[in-house]
């Protein structure tokens, strides 16, 4: 049996329906990240776990017990604000330790948790600081601690990350993803960045005006992904799409093809399987994007190379796809498998 | 000298300007302090006397003729605990505007600030006569009542900005923490909202201190406040301009010391947590 259950959980604000009926299993220990565009209701529907949103419909289970209703100060989650949310009148201690003393814990075990959630985050030498004094960085690893010492049945992550800048993001990504393992909690994880997806996730659901587009392990979404809006939203740069009849032996039903940048390789003029102009190249150092308008037709493709190119803007290429690498959708956008 | 030298012409010309306003503001006070150490005759002659023996006098006969430990007593019992209730009812009432607001909220607060459109003699009637049957003219209860609905809706107001500034996620970390309502309110809303709280409650007890139109229409006697001693120095057999002059003096006495020591507080309050 699942650790934590959605069965078919609604929300409405007026007429708007924001959740649509969504269905997730979620197991002890996984770490599952609710990854889609801005408004796509990733943040409400956690924010419904959570407590903090009403449900309107469906049921919410939480190892064994129904919880749709329960206020969110007896579900036993802990949750990690995009904002940090820390408690500005208390000092770092008084903030990872506020939750142990609401439910009036022995104030040695107190002093003990927190000092070895402290320790964990390298926090120890600030706990007497209150959150102004902290940067960024240190009062999100606060808001960790504050979760952390809990010991919640799950952690709930609200866009934990997007406050801090790049360097700093990266950081603390591989912190969480560290923390994660050595604690293995069940977490929930929302985010707009599929990097942080990709690299976080055991299961990431990818959500789209308020329904699971697909879920699935992050290569799961990268090499099989369900549908178009899957396939393009996952992957950097997205995967390239051209009408069927570009490519030669695809079924009937297909009327889009796709290809990852990736599996694409240049040839010289005249040779390969597609023609086009080289319209722009992106020189990353560990990659080079070329961008190429292909004949015939309008399309712009991106061909991914790990390898320096000598290709010049408004040169003609050949390109070649990887035939077993193509993914094939039809008019509804669905793949065809 | 390097003090002197910051003392631009320009800097001297606004200083004074601002001496010069402020003490015009300040004259008829000071003009009044004065007046309360004259005789009645000194206190009258035209053109006024500025040089004279301060006399005791006028206090005397105030402090004999009407009690003012009394009316002192009620002011303190009507002011304090009108804001005491008002509090007690305005900050939950806040609370959920600011942070469980609905589509009426917006409506509810003008319709709010609505009655303090309408002067207050115009309500004057039928709140005197609701009292009349209750039988609680000239009660302290009575003051207290229509001392705290006439600053609940400045009061809730007041409140409501300061909570609106509070993040709303710092509340829904304490819940996820497992704060009830009531460790919310008494761990996060009230320390954070402590300033709001105090200066909210100054303004309102100064209001209440000062409050003349209610009291002398619905306690004179029994209840009334200082507000209701001075006025009883003005008669209609003529102005005792001295005495009414002590009695002003001791009736604002207490409320200045107080607004003195908390300036900071009131000035920030009056502002409506604008500036901060």
């Amino acid at each position: 049996m699942s650790y934590l259950e959605l069965k078919g959980v609604e929300k409405y604000y007026g007429d708007f329906h924001a959740i649509k009926g969504i269905n997730l299993n979620i197991q002890k220990g996984e770490f599952v990240v609710f990854v889609g565009p801005s408004g796509c209701g990733k943040s409400t529907l956690l924010r419904m776990i959570a407590g903090l949103e009403e449900i309107n419909g469906g049921d919410l289970v939480l190892d064994g017990n129904n919880i749709t209703d329960t206020l969110p100060s007896k579900r036993d989650l802990a949750m990690v604000f995009q904002s940090y949310a820390l408690y500005p009148h208390m000092t770092v201690e008084e903030n990872m330790s506020f939750a142990l003393r609401i439910a009036k814990e022995d104030p040695a075990v107190i002093k003990e948790k927190v000092e070895q959630a402290a320790a964990k985050l390298n926090l120890t030498d600030y706990l007497k600081r209150t959150p102004k004094e902290l940067s960024g960085g240190q009062r999100q690893r606060v808001a960790i601690g504050r979760a952390i010492v809990r010991a919640p049945k799950v952690f709930l992550f609200d866009e934990p990350l997007s406050n801090l800048d790049a360097a700093l993001r990266g950081q603390t990504r591989v912190e969480i993803a560290h923390l994660h393992r050595e604690l293995n909690a069940t977490s929930i994880y929302v985010t707009h960045d599929q990097v942080e997806a990709m690299t976080l996730a055991d299961r990431v659901v990818v959500m789209q005006a308020g329904v699971i587009e697909q879920c699935g392990s992050p290569m799961e979404l990268y090499e099989r992904p369900a549908n178009k809006f899957v396939a393009q939203f996952i992957g950097m740069p997205k995967m390239n799409l051209m009408p069927a009849s570009m490519i030669a032996g695809q079924s009937d039903a297909a009327v889009e093809v796709g290809v990852r940048p990736e599996h694409f390789t240049l040839t010289a003029a005249g040779e390969g399987q597609m023609k086009g102009r080289v319209e722009m190249v992106e020189a990353l150092g560990n990659e080079t994007l070329i961008h190429i308008e292909l004949e015939g037709s309008n399309e712009m493709v991106i061909v991914r190379q790990y390898e320096q190119t000598s290709v010049r803007p408004d040169e003609q290429v050949g390109i070649n796809y990887d035939a077993s690498q193509l993914h094939c959708f039809d008019a509804q956008g669905q793949a065809i498998r | 000298m390097s003090i002197k030298s910051k003392w631009t012409p320009s800097m001297i010309a606004r200083t004074t300007a601002a001496w010069g306003i402020a003490l015009l503001l300040f004259f008829p006070l000071i003009f009044m302090g004065i007046t309360a150490f004259k005789t009645e005759l000194q206190a009258i002659a035209v053109p006024s006397i500025w040089a004279f023996t301060p006399t005791l006098e006028n206090f005397e006969v105030v402090n004999e003729r009407s009690d003012y430990v009394q009316f002192a007593w009620n002011s303190v019992v009507t002011s304090v605990l009108s804001t005491v209730l008002g509090l007690a009812i305005a900050a939950p009432a806040a609370y959920s505007m600011a942070f469980a607001p609905t589509k009426g909220t917006n409506g509810l607060l003008l319709w709010m600030l609505s009655t303090k459109f309408m002067p207050a003699v115009g309500a004057l009637l039928p709140i005197y006569v609701i009292f009349q049957q209750l039988g609680m003219l000239d009660t302290t209860a009575a003051l207290v009542i229509i001392f705290t609905m006439m600053n609940l809706p400045i009061m809730v107001w007041m409140l409501f900005t300061y909570f609106k500034d509070i993040p709303q996620e710092i509340l829904e970390a304490a819940r996820m923490d497992g704060a009830s309502v009531w460790d919310e309110f008494k761990h996060v809303l009230l320390p954070l909202g402590i300033g709001g709280l105090a200066s909210t409650g100054l303004l309102c007890l100064v209001l209440a201190w000062n409050e003349a139109f209610w009291a002398l229409n619905l306690g004179a006697a029994e209840a009334g406040t200082l507000a209701t001693m001075m006025v009883s120095y003005s008669s209609p057999e003529g102005l005792f301009w001295a005495k009414l002059s002590a009695a002003s003096l001791m009736a604002i006495a207490p409320i200045v010391v107080l607004g003195w020591f908390s300036q900071k507080q009131l000035v920030q309050g009056l502002t409506f947590g604008a500036v901060k």
